[in-house]
C-alpha cells in the first residue's frame, strides 16, 4: 500500500518539477512518468532489498540452512506483487488520464514483460546479496548507484530532448531498454522487440555473472553474514 | 547398516579478518595471533559416527568448535577438508528464535517454522495440535511471538522440531532456558525420539542433561577431539579437566595461590 503511494508521490513531484516548473513540452508527460516509475520501483527496491536479504536474514541463513537462492528471490517477488497491485492504478491512469485505448493484447504482453523484468532484476538482486554478505558497503552504495542511474536513464525526461552525442550511450542503457519496453506496452499496445532483446541480453549476462558469483561466494555466506 | 550421521577427518578454518568493509579491503588487517577464540583451525581432525537411534553429546569449553561442528553438519558452514554424510531428514534448533518472526503469533510461527523445516502445509496442520499441546503455551499460542519470554520461544521451537518428521535432530544449547519441568519433558521426548530410531546430536553445558539423554559423546578442545566414548565417562573426565583449570587451581599452583 505505502509502496504504491510512495511511487505515486515521486511521480507527482517530478510532474510538478518538470511539467509545471520547467515547462517541459511533452504531451502526456504524466503517463510517460507513471508507466516507467512502477517498473523502476520494482527494480530498485527489489535489488536494494535483495542486497540486504542474506545479512537481514542471518539467523535463517546460519541456523536453518535455508537454500540461499530463496532470499533475494523473495524480495524480487515481493516487489513484483507491489507492481501487480499497482497495475490496475497504472492502467486506469493510462486510460483515463492519458486517453490511451485499453488494449486486449495487454493480457499477454504484460505477463511477458513481467517475466522479462523478473529475469532482469533477480540476477542483480542475487549478485548484490552475495557481494553484500562479504562487503557490507554494497547496500548503501547501491542506493547511491540507483539514484544516479535514475537520472542517467530517460525516466523523467524523454530521450528526444537529450543532446545528440549522448543519445548513443543512453540507447545502449539496458535500464532504458527495459523501461521503454514497458512504456511501449502501455502507450502503444506493442512489444518493442529490439529493446526487449537488449534488456533480455543484459538479463542473460547478469544471470551469468550472478551464477559465477554464486558458485564462488555462496558456500561461505553462512560464515560471513 | 549405514550410520545416520558420519563425519571423517573434518578440518575447518575461518578467515580471521573478515572483509566487512571497503576500508579493511583497502588497508588490509593486522596479522592474526593464535588464541583460544582466534586460531588457525577452528576444527581439526574431527571424526565420529552416530548410528541410527543413538544420541550423541558434544561438550567442550566456549570457543572449542562445537557450534562450528553443528553448522557443518547442518550444511550452513562448509568444511575445508574431510567428509560429512547425513542419512535422513534433518531439523535443527541452533539458535533461539531462528526461523521465527516476532510479529506473527505462536500458531503462525509453527506454520512458518514447519515450512522452513521442510514440512508440507498438511503435515503441519496434522501435527499442530500435538505441537501446541507439547508447548503448554495454551492461549499464548495466539499472541505475537515478540511478547514471549525466551523460555516460551524455546518451548515453541522445541515442540515444533520434536513433532516434525525429522530423523536427525541437531540441538545447540537451547533447552537451558526452559524451566526444570519442561526440560525434563524435553528429555523424555528426546528419549522417545531415540526409541523411534531418531538420531540426535546435542551440544550442551548441562552435564546432567547429557547424561540423561545421550549414549555417547565427544569432548572438543581448541577444535580437536580430546575425548570420545560413552557419555558418562566423557563427562567425568571433562569435569576433572575443567576443575584442574579452575581459577585459583592453576596447573601446579596450590589452591588459593596466585
Amino acid at each position: 500500500m505505502w509502496a504504491l503511494a510512495h511511487t505515486f508521490a515521486l511521480a507527482f513531484v517530478y510532474w510538478i518539477a518538470f511539467k509545471i516548473i520547467m515547462r517541459l513540452d511533452m504531451p502526456n508527460y504524466s503517463v510517460y512518468l507513471v508507466t516507467a516509475m512502477f517498473p523502476w520501483a520494482w527494480l530498485a527496491v527489489g535489488a536494494i532489498g535483495g542486497a540486504r536479504s542474506f545479512v537481514g536474514n542471518a539467523p535463517l541463513v546460519k541456523e536453518m540452512g535455508v537454500a540461499h537462492v530463496i532470499f533475494p528471490l523473495s524480495n524480487v517477488m515481493q516487489e513484483m506483487m507491489h507492481f501487480v497491485f499497482a497495475l490496475p492504478v497504472v492502467i486506469a491512469w493510462v486510460v483515463l488520464a492519458g486517453g490511451y485505448p485499453p488494449s486486449v493484447s495487454w493480457l499477454w504482453q504484460i505477463p511477458v514483460m513481467i517475466l522479462l523484468q523478473v529475469a532482469f532484476v533477480y540476477p542483480i538482486a542475487l549478485g548484490c546479496a552475495l557481494a553484500n554478505a562479504y562487503v557490507r558497503d554494497i547496500e548503501p552504495l547501491l542506493g547511491i548507484g540507483f539514484s544516479l542511474l535514475f537520472f542517467a536513464t530517460p525516466m523523467v525526461y524523454p530521450l528526444s530532448i537529450v543532446p545528440q552525442p549522448l543519445h548513443g550511450y543512453l540507447e545502449l542503457n539496458p535500464l532504458h531498454a527495459l523501461m521503454q519496453s514497458w512504456r511501449s506496452v502501455f502507450m502503444q499496445g506493442a512489444l518493442d522487440l529490439p529493446l526487449m532483446a537488449l534488456a533480455g541480453g543484459f538479463a542473460l549476462a547478469a544471470g551469468a555473472v550472478a551464477w559465477l558469483l554464486y558458485r564462488k561466494l555462496a558456500p561461505r555466506v553462512g560464515e560471513v553474514v | 547398516m549405514t550410520p545416520a550421521l558420519m563425519c571423517e577427518d573434518l578440518w575447518k578454518t575461518y578467515q580471521r579478518h573478515r572483509a566487512i568493509g571497503v576500508k579493511s579491503l583497502l588497508l588490509g588487517a593486522d596479522t592474526p595471533r593464535e588464541t583460544r577464540f582466534s586460531r588457525e583451525w577452528a576444527l581439526s581432525e574431527v571424526g565420529f559416527e552416530v548410528p541410527r537411534g543413538r544420541s550423541f553429546g558434544v561438550i567442550g569449553p566456549n570457543g572449542s568448535g562445537k557450534t562450528t561442528l553443528l553448522s557443518i553438519l547442518l550444511g550452513t558452514v562448509q568444511e575445508d577438508r574431510g567428509r560429512v554424510s547425513l542419512n535422513g531428514r534433518v531439523a535443527s534448533l541452533l539458535e533461539l528464535g531462528a526461523g521465527f518472526h516476532g510479529d506473527l503469533t505462536g500458531r503462525e510461527n509453527v506454520f512458518l517454522y514447519g515450512s522452513i523445516l521442510g514440512m508440507r502445509l498438511a503435515e503441519v496442520r496434522q501435527r499442530f495440535d500435538r505441537i501446541a499441546e507439547f508447548s503448554e503455551l495454551e492461549d499464548a499460542i495466539d499472541t505475537p511471538l515478540r511478547t514471549y519470554s525466551a523460555g516460551m520461544v524455546a518451548r515453541l521451537g522445541f515442540s515444533t522440531i520434536i513433532n516434525s518428521p525429522a530423523e536427525i535432530l541437531l540441538i545447540d544449547e537451547v533447552l537451558a532456558v526452559g524451566d526444570t519441568r519442561f526440560q525434563a519433558k524435553c528429555h523424555q521426548a528426546l528419549r522417545e525420539f531415540r526409541a523411534r530410531q531418531g538420531t540426535l546430536v546435542i551440544v550442551s553445558h548441562n552435564m546432567k542433561e547429557l547424561n540423561e539423554v545421550c549414549d555417547e559423546g565427544i569432548c572438543l578442545e581448541l577444535g580437536r577431539v580430546v575425548d570420545a566414548g560413552p557419555i558418562a565417562r566423557v563427562v567425568v573426565r571433562y569435569q576433572e579437566r575443567m576443575a584442574a583449570m579452575a581459577p585459583g587451581k592453576a596447573a601446579g599452583g596450590a589452591p588459593g595461590n596466585r
